[in-house]
């Protein structure tokens, strides 16, 4: 009888070191480039004061372009194959707006009421994720003879850093067909994409995951980054080492500091906490809340995420 | 009676002459492999998983230099890579990015490139074997230069080094 409970026990210990082990895990979308959609018709265009605008029509370049969806589904079988399946962007545009529609349909039974939503949940509801892989190709003509230039951007969401890549001209061809062409195209990159993604993702096994970290404070607080706390630290020195400490190697940059904001940017943030679970920025930075909400600072603050790599604190409440 | 022995004396020296010979030449071969003597170029675009490439070995024998072309087009992709070039090939990064893997690993990689070892299981001949005038070059007065078109099947080749944890998947820690 009691073989069996210290069994499960181990189990139960062992699924928990797994769990533990693994660091959050980035999304991947592929997402056609704004130049190859605008190129290519499949834009909007609309007046922003007084200045002519045009942005990528997503939606009606999935549904119209069938090379499109060659490309991005033979990229996400491949990323597949490696363990690494990504979200597809014509999907997540569809479920974005039937989960809109129902959000708009449902009520309470009880009350008659509506799902609650502020104008930023709202502005939220779109297709996102961690890693961006941009996708922008173009044929080139030369009389009957005809190449494909490809490029494959592997982009950070939130550092706005490019992390991996891929690009160059694939052989001209009399013949060929340019799906064919394509195909050839993703082919040859792909192992170049995967490699320095790869490289990549050991930096960030290394040293840490890289985030961006905001401080704002609501118009309405009497204190500012200028204050001064206790020892006589100005509040944005108290911050500062606050990462200083917190962070793997010390490593970060103030990008900007006023007496209203500050950006902290290129923050090394570990992938898991004390107690060995994963962490990601709004887990990191929940820890600084908490800093600047006890004494000697006694600062309310509201905690903001967005994905997994970065998040902002509002000074002043919540 | 003295003649038969005789006869038998000279056939067994003749046979043990012959065995050392081929054993000798064999080894020879091996020796060029082990040093991984080889260059290796991208041919063209493979289908899904695979790399067609072409190795240049060096040897005496061409016979020889075909015969190790697939082992060293096996090790090309795990350590060497290639550079682009023509037909529409792209430059590849080896997929053990280390070179003190191979020492490391010794064990494993000795096995592996053994004579009929598991290296065959992720390489195929791309032609019906025989070899254009232009891939077979006689670089000195008793050395051969010779060229043989192989597919690696370099995903198998990255799933079977994933297994055993000598590189690393792309998925691995999430």
């Amino acid at each position: 009888m009691k073989q069996p409970k210290l069994i499960l026990c181990l189990l139960a210990i062992f699924s928990i070191t797994i769990a533990f082990g693994q660091a959050k895990k980035p999304t991947l979308m592929v997402v056609p480039s704004d130049a190859w959609c605008i190129q290519n018709g499949y834009s909007m265009t609309f007046e922003n004061q007084g200045s002519t605008e045009k942005i990528a029509d997503y939606k009606r370049a999935f549904q119209e372009n069938p090379e499109v969806l060659q490309v991005i589904s033979q990229i996400n079988g491949m990323m597949a194959d490696r363990g690494f399946p990504l979200k597809n962007m014509e999907s997540v545009i569809k479920t974005i707006s039937s989960n809109s529609a129902e959000d708009n349909l449902r009520q309470s039974k009880e009350s008659g009421s509506d799902i609650s939503e502020s104008p930023i949940d709202e502005f939220k509801k779109a297709a996102k994720a961690d890693i961006i892989i941009q996708l922008t190709w173009t044929v080139n003509k030369t009389g009957p003879k005809k190449s494909i230039n490809f490029n494959l951007q592997g982009l950070d969401s939130y550092t706005d850093k490019q992390i991996a890549t891929a690009t160059g001209t694939g052989a001209p061809s009399f013949s060929a067909e340019t799906p064919v062409l394509l195909s050839e195209a993703v082919l040859s990159h792909m192992d170049n994409f995967t490699s320095s993604l790869q490289s990549h993702f050991d930096d960030m096994f290394e040293n840490g995951r890289e985030i961006i970290v905001r401080i704002q404070k609501w118009d309405d607080w009497d204190g500012d980054l200028e204050t001064e706390y206790g020892g006589g630290d100005e509040l944005g020195f108290v911050i500062e080492d606050w990462l200083q400490k917190n962070t793997v190697k010390g490593r970060f940059n103030t990008t900007d500091m006023t007496e209203n904001m500050a950006l902290f940017e290129q923050v090394r943030i570990p992938l898991y906490n004390e107690s060995g679970n994963a962490i990601d920025a709004r887990r990191y930075v929940r820890d600084l809340s908490k800093f600047l909400s006890s004494a000697p600072y006694n600062i309310p603050n509201k905690l903001v995420m967005k994905g997994l790599g970065r998040a902002t604190i509002i000074l002043g409440g919540k | 009676m003295k003649l038969s022995y005789l006869f038998t004396t000279i056939f067994f020296v003749l046979v043990a002459n012959f065995s050392a010979q081929a054993q000798w030449k064999k080894e020879k071969t091996k020796e060029d492999t082990k040093i991984w003597r080889y260059d290796i170029e991208c041919e063209g675009i493979a289908k899904q998983g695979a790399k067609l490439v072409k190795v240049w070995s060096y040897s005496k024998n061409p016979k020889h230099a075909i015969s190790s072309a697939m082992r060293n087009a096996v090790h090309g992709i795990i350590f060497k890579g290639y550079a682009g070039g023509g037909q529409g090939c792209t430059s590849f990064q080896p997929l053990v990015k280390d070179p003190s893997v191979e020492e490391e690993h010794k064990e494993f990689f000795d096995a592996f490139f053994a004579e009929g070892g598991e290296y065959l299981k992720y390489v195929s001949a791309a032609t019906d074997g025989s070899i254009a005038p232009g891939d077979r070059l006689k670089v000195s007065k008793r050395e051969y230069k010779i060229a043989a078109v192989v597919t690696v099947m370099s995903d198998q080749l990255r799933k079977r080094l994933e297994k055993e944890n000598i590189i690393k998947s792309l998925s691995s820690g999430f």
